[in-house]
Parts: C-alpha cells; sequence; structure tokens
C-alpha cells in the first residue's frame, strides 16, 4: 500500500492533486474512465473494473492509469489484459471470424425485416 | 414461401432449446485452466532468501512458477504435491505475492521449501503482469515463454490432465 | 406443524388446477362446465392463497424449522425483511412467482363474465401452467422442507445488501409484470383452440397486458434505481444477464401492445399480436429459467443446480412449442385478407415490429453468444455495454425517428408521408437549436450522442406541440400515447446527456483536509464509528462547498454485517434537479488519507422519471373508460 503511494508520488507531472490516479489531461482521465467500464474485473462473478474493489481490479486500474500515462492506446491497453486475464475481461468481443454473426446479425436481422415488409407492401398495392 | 417462414418460427425454438439442453448438460472440467501464450514479463526483484536482484533474464530453460503467499490456506494444502513434484526433477520457482518476508520465512521453515528460488512480489506487479488473481496459481514456462496456466490447487489429476500434456508436447524437462 | 398445512394445500391446490385444465381443454363447455370450472379455478386458487399466507406468517413469525425461512432469515431483521426474505433466493420466489400467476388467473377470472366464450379455455391453460410450475416447486424446490426435531433458535442473516425497501418490492413488482402476460398468452392460445377469427380476443386483453406492462416497466426502473444508490459504482444498467432477461419481455411487450391497438383498431397484424402474446410469455419463461440454472454468471442469478434448470428447460419448451405449432396450424384461419397501406399508421407500428423484434433479438444473442462460444471454441468471451449500446443506439434513433414522422398517419389511410407540416417543422426548427446550443457549450465530440439528443428533442417538441394543439385547437389526441412517447423521447435526451456530461474521479484525503473536484471544495470533516442493529460501521462525514457558497453534508459509510462479516458500501448522494453528487468511501492508504469516490451523475433522476412516466401513461389507460 505504501509502494502505492510512492508510485503516484513519482507520476507528478500531473496537475491534479491529491486523486489516486494521477493524469495529465482531462481527456487520459475520461479514457481511464471510459476503459475500467468496459474491461471485466477478472476475480468477480460479473461486474467491471470500476464497479469492483478487489485487491486485482485496484492492482489492474493502476497498472491502466499507468499505462495511459506512458502513452499506450486503448487498443494496446486491452491487449495487454486480454492476454493475461483471457479475452473474456473484455465487454467489447473483438471482431473476428467467430464473432462476425455476434455483430452483423442484428443489422441483417432488420435488414431482412424491413425488406419483408417493403416487398409485402409492394405485392399489395 | 409461406411454408418456410412457418417452419422457421418453429425450427428456430427448437434449435434454440436444443442448445440449451446441450449447455446444461455438458461439464467443464477445468475452468481455472488456460493455454495462452505469451512471454514472460520483464521484471527485476529480489530474491527471499538473500535479497539479491533477480531478473527475467536471468530464468533459462524450462520451470514451473508457482504463486504462494503464507496468508494463503489453498497453498498450504497444495505444498505436499509440489514438494513431490520437486523431489522428481521438476524445477519449481516461487512467486512471493503480496506476503510480508517475516510471515514467508516462517511459513518455509515450517512447511519445507520446494523451491529453487523464491522471488519476492510484495507489491504483486509481477504477478499482475502474469495475469494472476489470487493464489494458488501455477505457471509452465518453456524457454521464456509461459505456455500453461493454472488457478487454483494443483495436485496428481491436475498435473496429469492439465500440464503433463503440454510438457510432452513440447518435450520440455529432458 | 403448521408448515405441513401450509405444504399440503399447495399439493391440493396442484391437483384442483390440474382439474381445471383437463376439464377446460377436454369437455365440451356449455355454461354449466363453464361455471363449473370458473368455480374450481377459485378454490383452487384460494387453496394456494391460504398455503402462501401461511407461509408468509412462519417468516414473519422466525419459525426456523422451515429450512427455507431459516437459510434465509433472521430474528433480528424488521418484520417487513423476514417477509421479503421469502423472495431473497430460488424456493421462495418460484414460490411467489406462482402465487402471483394464480393471483393474475384468479382476477381474470372473477373480472370476466363467464359467457365469454374464450374464458374456459384461458382459464384452463393457465392452470395447467400453474399446475407444472407447482410440480417443479413441490418436487425440485420444496419451500416446505423442515430441520427437524428441533428447530434452531435463530436464521442465517440474508445478504445485507437484500435488506432494502426498493430491494424488497422491486422482485415482487418485477414477477407481478413477468406472470401477468400470461392473460394475453392463455387468451391467444384460446382463440386459437376455439379457431373462429371473428372473436375479438385481443378487445378482451388489452388492459390485461398494459396493466403487466406497466407493472414491468416499475419493476425494471426500481431495479435501476435500487442498484445506483446501493451497489456504490454509480450506474444505473449494466447489461448484466438478469437485467437483459428482464428487458427483452419488456421490449416484446411494447411492441405486443403496439400490435394490440393495430388489431383492435383495424384487424390487421393479428398474426403478429398472436405470435407476440406467445412470445412475451415465453421470454418471461425463460428468463425465469435462466437465472435458476446455474449457466449464467451474474451476481444477480440464483445459486442453482442443473438438474432444476433441465426440468424449467423441458417445462418451458413444451410450453412454447406447442404453442407455436398450434400457431402455425392456425395460421391461415386468422391471415387477414385485406392489405396494409404503406404510410397508414399500421405500416408504422408493423415496422415499429420489426425494430423491437431487433432488439429483442440482439439482446438473446448477446446472451446466449458467449454460452455458445465457450461450448465451440473452449475459450471465454464476454458480451457487454459495448455491444448492446452499438446496436441499440442506432435502432432506438432510428425507431424514434419512424416514431416521429409516424405521428400524422391515420388508420388504414396512406395520406402520404407529411414532411412540410407546422408541427414538423417547428418541432425540427427547436431541437436543431437545441441541439447546436448543445453542441458547442459542451464541446461534444461524440456524433451519436448528438444524433440520440436531437432525435430525443424531436420526439418531446412535438408531442408537447400536438398536446398544446389538442388543448386550444381541440384536436384529438391519445394522452396515453402522448404521454407515453413524450417519456421516451425525454428517456433518449436524459439517457444522452449523462451520458455525455457526467464525470467521476478517485480522490484520496486526510481527515480535516479538503480536496477540489471541478467546482466543487470537500472537506473532510469527520469519520465517527457507528452502531446499527445489525452493523458496525465507519461513517465519513463531509461537508461539499461550491462556487457560490452553498454547501451540503454528506455521509458515507462502510458497513461491516455481524452474521456474515459482509462488507459493504453506503453511498451519500446529494440530489438536485439537474444532477446528482455522489459520495462513497474507499479503503484507507497508508499515510492516512481516505480514497473517496465521488461522481457528478447529470440528468440521472429524469431517467428513471421518463420511466415512471410511461409507466403512468399506462395506468392512465387502464383506467380511462373508453370502449377500448
Amino acid at each position: 500500500m505504501k509502494i502505492k503511494y510512492f508510485f503516484l508520488a513519482f507520476l507528478s507531472f500531473s496537475i491534479f492533486s491529491g486523486t489516486v490516479y494521477e493524469f495529465s489531461s482531462d481527456e487520459d482521465e475520461k479514457r481511464f474512465n471510459k476503459l475500467i467500464k468496459d474491461i471485466r474485473c477478472p476475480k468477480c462473478t460479473s461486474g467491471s473494473l470500476s464497479s469492483s474493489n478487489a485487491p486485482i481490479s485496484e492492482d489492474l486500474k493502476l497498472k491502466i492509469a499507468e499505462m495511459i500515462n506512458e502513452g499506450k492506446t486503448n487498443i494496446e491497453i486491452k491487449e495487454y489484459v486480454a492476454l493475461r486475464f483471457g479475452k473474456d475481461s473484455l465487454y467489447e468481443p473483438e471482431l473476428s471470424k467467430e464473432t462476425y454473426l455476434l455483430w452483423f446479425s442484428p443489422f441483417l436481422v432488420l435488414l431482412i425485416g424491413l425488406l419483408f415488409f417493403l416487398f409485402r407492401i409492394r405485392k399489395n398495392s | 414461401m409461406k411454408k418456410l417462414l412457418q417452419l422457421s418460427i418453429i425450427i428456430l425454438p427448437i434449435s434454440f432449446f436444443l442448445i440449451f439442453f446441450i449447455l446444461l448438460t455438458e461439464e467443464n472440467q477445468f475452468p481455472g485452466a488456460d493455454y495462452r501464450e505469451f512471454d514472460l514479463p520483464v521484471f527485476e526483484l529480489k530474491i527471499l532468501n538473500n535479497d539479491v536482484s533477480i531478473a527475467n533474464s536471468d530464468l533459462e530453460g524450462d520451470y514451473v512458477m508457482n504463486v504462494w503467499a503464507s496468508w494463503c490456506i489453498t497453498c498450504r494444502i497444495e505444498h505436499p504435491y509440489l514438494a513431490s513434484l520437486a523431489k522428481n526433477g521438476i524445477p519449481i520457482i516461487g512467486i512471493n505475492y503480496k506476503d510480508e518476508k517475516i510471515d514467508a520465512l516462517e511459513w518455509l521453515s515450517k512447511y519445507g521449501n520446494p523451491y529453487q528460488l523464491i522471488v519476492q512480489d510484495y507489491k504483486g506487479t509481477l504477478a499482475l503482469d502474469m495475469g494472476v488473481t489470487g493464489a494458488p496459481e501455477t505457471f509452465l514456462v518453456n524457454k521464456g515463454k509461459i505456455v500453461a496456466h493454472y488457478e487454483g490447487e494443483i495436485n496428481d489429476y491436475v498435473w496429469n490432465q492439465v500440464f503433463d500434456p503440454i510438457i510432452q508436447e513440447r518435450g520440455m524437462f529432458k | 406443524m403448521i408448515v405441513e398445512v401450509s405444504h399440503f394445500l399447495s399439493i391440493i391446490s396442484t391437483g384442483l388446477f390440474f382439474l381445471v385444465g383437463c376439464f377446460s381443454l377436454t369437455i365440451k363447455n356449455n355454461s354449466y362446465v363453464t361455471s363449473l370450472i370458473s368455480r374450481t379455478y377459485s378454490h383452487a386458487f384460494l387453496f394456494l392463497f391460504i398455503s402462501f399466507l401461511i407461509y408468509v406468517w412462519l417468516a414473519a413469525t422466525d419459525n426456523f424449522s422451515v429450512q427455507y425461512i431459516y437459510n434465509h432469515s433472521n430474528s433480528d431483521l424488521p418484520v417487513f425483511y423476514k417477509i421479503s426474505s421469502i423472495w431473497s433466493a430460488h424456493e421462495g420466489s418460484m414460490f411467489l412467482w406462482i402465487f402471483f400467476l394464480s393471483v393474475w388467473g384468479f382476477v381474470f377470472n372473477i373480472a370476466i363474465k363467464n359467457n365469454q366464450i374464450l374464458k374456459p379455455k384461458t382459464i384452463g391453460i393457465i392452470s395447467l401452467i400453474l399446475v407444472g410450475f407447482l410440480l417443479f416447486l413441490l418436487i425440485t424446490s420444496n419451500p416446505f422442507t423442515t430441520i427437524l426435531p428441533i428447530a434452531p433458535l435463530n436464521g442465517a442473516d440474508i445478504n445485507p445488501v437484500l435488506q432494502d425497501p426498493a430491494l424488497a418490492i422491486h422482485p415482487p413488482t418485477l414477477y407481478l409484470g413477468y406472470v401477468g402476460f400470461v392473460i394475453p398468452f392463455a387468451c391467444s392460445i384460446a382463440f386459437l383452440i376455439n379457431g373462429d377469427p371473428d372473436v375479438k380476443w385481443e378487445k378482451l386483453v388489452r388492459k390485461w397486458s398494459v396493466s403487466a406492462w406497466v407493472f414491468l416497466t416499475v419493476g425494471i426502473t426500481l431495479g435501476s434505481w435500487w442498484a445506483y444508490y446501493e451497489l456504490g459504482w454509480g450506474g444505473y444498467w449494466f447489461w448484466d444477464p438478469v437485467e437483459n432477461v428482464a428487458l427483452m419481455p419488456w421490449l416484446a411487450a411494447t411492441a405486443l401492445l403496439h400490435s394490440l391497438n393495430v388489431s383492435i383498431k383495424s384487424s390487421h397484424l393479428r398474426t403478429w399480436t398472436i405470435l407476440l402474446s406467445i412470445t412475451v410469455f415465453s421470454l418471461s419463461l425463460f428468463g425465469a429459467f435462466i437465472v435458476r440454472s446455474g449457466i449464467i454468471d451474474s451476481v444477480h442469478s440464483f445459486a442453482n443446480d442443473p438438474q432444476r434448470g433441465l426440468y424449467l428447460l423441458a417445462f418451458i419448451s413444451v410450453i412454447v412449442l406447442s404453442s407455436l405449432c398450434l400457431f402455425i396450424s392456425r395460421f391461415s384461419i386468422i391471415k387477414n385478407l385485406s392489405n396494409i397501406k404503406i404510410f397508414s399508421k399500421e405500416s408504422f407500428i408493423s415496422i415499429n415490429n420489426i425494430f423491437f423484434g431487433t432488439l429483442t433479438f440482439s439482446i438473446m444473442l448477446g446472451v446466449v453468444y458467449p454460452l455458445i462460444y465457450e461450448y465451440l471454441f473452449d475459450q471465454k468471451i464476454s458480451v457487454g455495454a459495448p455491444f448492446y449500446n452499438a446496436i441499440f443506439i442506432p435502432i432506438v434513433i432510428l425507431a424514434s425517428l419512424f416514431l416521429f414522422f409516424s405521428i400524422d398517419s391515420k388508420w388504414s389511410r396512406n395520406i402520404g408521408l407529411k414532411i412540410f407540416t407546422k408541427p414538423i417543422g417547428l418541432s425540427l426548427l427547436l431541437s436543431v437549436s437545441v441541439t447546436t446550443i448543445i453542441f458547442f457549450y459542451f464541446e461534444v465530440s461524440k456524433i451519436f450522442i448528438l444524433l440520440s439528443v436531437f432525435t430525443g428533442l424531436l420526439v418531446i417538441f412535438r408531442y408537447l406541440i400536438e398536446i398544446w394543439f389538442s388543448l386550444f385547437y381541440k384536436k384529438y389526441l391519445n394522452p396515453f400515447s402522448a404521454i407515453a412517447h413524450l417519456a421516451l423521447g425525454l428517456l433518449l435526451v436524459s439517457i444522452s446527456l449523462n451520458s455525455l456530461l457526467s464525470t467521476e474521479r478517485a480522490l484520496n484525503i486526510k481527515i480535516n483536509e479538503f480536496e477540489n473536484y471541478k467546482d466543487l471544495k470537500i472537506y473532510f470533516n469527520d469519520l465517527r464509528v457507528n452502531k446499527g442493529s445489525n452493523y458496525d460501521a465507519i461513517r465519513a462525514e463531509f461537508y461539499i462547498e461550491d462556487k457560490k457558497g452553498n454547501g451540503f453534508n454528506l455521509s458515507p459509510e462502510k458497513r461491516r454485517y455481524f452474521t456474515r462479516g459482509q462488507i459493504t458500501t453506503e453511498t451519500a448522494i446529494h440530489v438536485t434537479p439537474i444532477k446528482d453528487v455522489y459520495l462513497t468511501i474507499g479503503d484507507q492508504l497508508d499515510d492516512g488519507s481516505w480514497i473517496v469516490n465521488i461522481q457528478i451523475n447529470f440528468l440521472i433522476r429524469w431517467i428513471w422519471f421518463s420511466a415512471f412516466l410511461m409507466a403512468f401513461a399506462g395506468i392512465i389507460l387502464i383506467s380511462s373508460r373508453r370502449r377500448t
């Protein structure tokens, strides 16, 4: 716990004081807040990092804050987390062969439904 | 066309129920095991006994890494198995996770030390970099790459089902 | 033992319901048989009612010889929570579910006259469903098992998180909603069995469907509101599987309400309406199944075993598949022959059905996909907010735009798509202006937030204009539609602005010091130890001051409950019409400072207000004296 404090003092190129996670800009902080909502707590049954105060979540949040301050992108951070804690620690499923069905079928269903409707209207008139 | 529509209205739910039936009846044997491969993280920490610095580059070859702590009850339970592994020539490196040095040394003197060396990871930074969420967890490292990770107590059954296949496949510990 | 009486009464009622079901479906109905069925149902209900009442009494009076009451209640609990502990776990909540199902059947039985041709079969179908669930309860999930010969002196405590008034009424309200859809379901099935297309079953079930919808809306909103102030994370919707499983029937039910309207007004979409009735109830059943089956990971789900899951799955598949088979076989009879004209109200509602159907499908996809993926690829994935938001936002915006342009449409007539009317022009002007102001003032970079705010405003302004016209120019306006859609627009705007403007930070403050956040000064004044009836607490006292010098006190706590040693965070919230200032305390750091989590949540109360407004619109409809 003491180490955490030294950690924070070390990252003192931030313009905020008295914060647990220090960032050098508002955008970084917003990015952090969004990221921790989209990453799952590794040890909880369900719930994001943002909604967990388990020790591992706290550790991971600090690490993510550190990575943001190092200039890493969201993709790099998510890759880091996914490699170590599993792809299921990301709430946004990756777009891959196996998930095409997931991402595209809603719009497919919508399209088919609307086309069907138009077809029926045209047939009737 | 109409018949197709009518058929799909019934086929969809049937397949739906079948899916759930299958899901309910299948059993997941090892929820704690995963086989994601990645490089052993870069680290520089101290060895427990003598406070000498050790880095990831100092570790070579094949070995097992075991995350443990004196506060972890399950670690005590798996301890005898680790001792037997060590006796059979498997090199085990311990990661003392979020522990106090005094407590760790006391635990070892009480229960024995199966580890070739023990890395002090009091902040848990190395463990976090390895994807550890608690103790005990065990990793299989093949030439600087993590090739298997098990969350939970390891015993003969787990070793044979989870780690041994990888060991054989990769020709480790020869 | 009294519990055995309750048990026995439940068994008797099961038998009676079975008789009712069999009679109604096999014997030719005449007035004598109908009255017999009706009376027997009432008797069966009476037995079940007394059984449930006794059970409530047992819980309220600390009868710990009953295993379930021992497991989930405690003599230190206030009476209100002793009773609500009944629905805190599987067996008891299943009992409540079944009881409520029988209540809906009973009220229907009383309210509908015996000469209504669909009544006996409807009652019969409800009875058979009750039998199935009662058997499930009595055989696999018996709440009546006892601990003998010596009853424990005191029970285990329930989860402290469940000791909350909102949470006590959230499940019952939700269940009343879920099971209420048995009425349109059973009635539609009775209609199909009866086979006469001229029977106006839609008119019969309309108010019942709206009532169930109101309960479901209120139940979901209560859950969201409760999660916000209790869980400590400041969110109001998490796309948790159990939340999703409540949202699906709600979406299908909303579509049903629209479709019912069409079927009543102009006899179109009758097949859609029947299919939707079957779907809504099936989704309710599916919801009951999935949270008890053990295959879903959620903090919400009841710990359960796959055996029970299998039974429920089998039972539900029988209900759903037989309904659909019946539907298909009678398809030709109810198929409406005349055509829907484009740009008529019917066509807009048809499209609406497609939108809602897609949304429901998407949620089902999101819930089921991880399970299938894991089975096929031996790997886990998660489907969460990013997915659902990506699907919902564009579709809801699109649907709202269609809503906006549908307001002028007429029943069964194509008057063309009106784009250049005064109300539309005025709404567009107002919406564009307000959205532009928001864009510049808040420096919005996300296009979708702007679009949703714009669309929501369109709907709000349009309906306000329509309300104005109806008050001052006597133009006809359906109050239910106006208020419900106005609420929808408000919901859209609130959710978007909340997402855009809300901020949060984890501060660390030492006692007697302060920190700044945005334009607030947060003074950490005191730290006290507090003792509650069944917990110990640390209470942190803060004084928060804004730029103008106005201040308020907030006192978040961390509690440790005796029986389980569980630690909970109690939030402290300062509510204003525009925003909430939301405070929780975290851990103490080694330097003595405390982690203080502060959030400023904009317009969050408006979100629940909109939802309750929608429900209120439903209440208006139910209590109106109009013919339909």
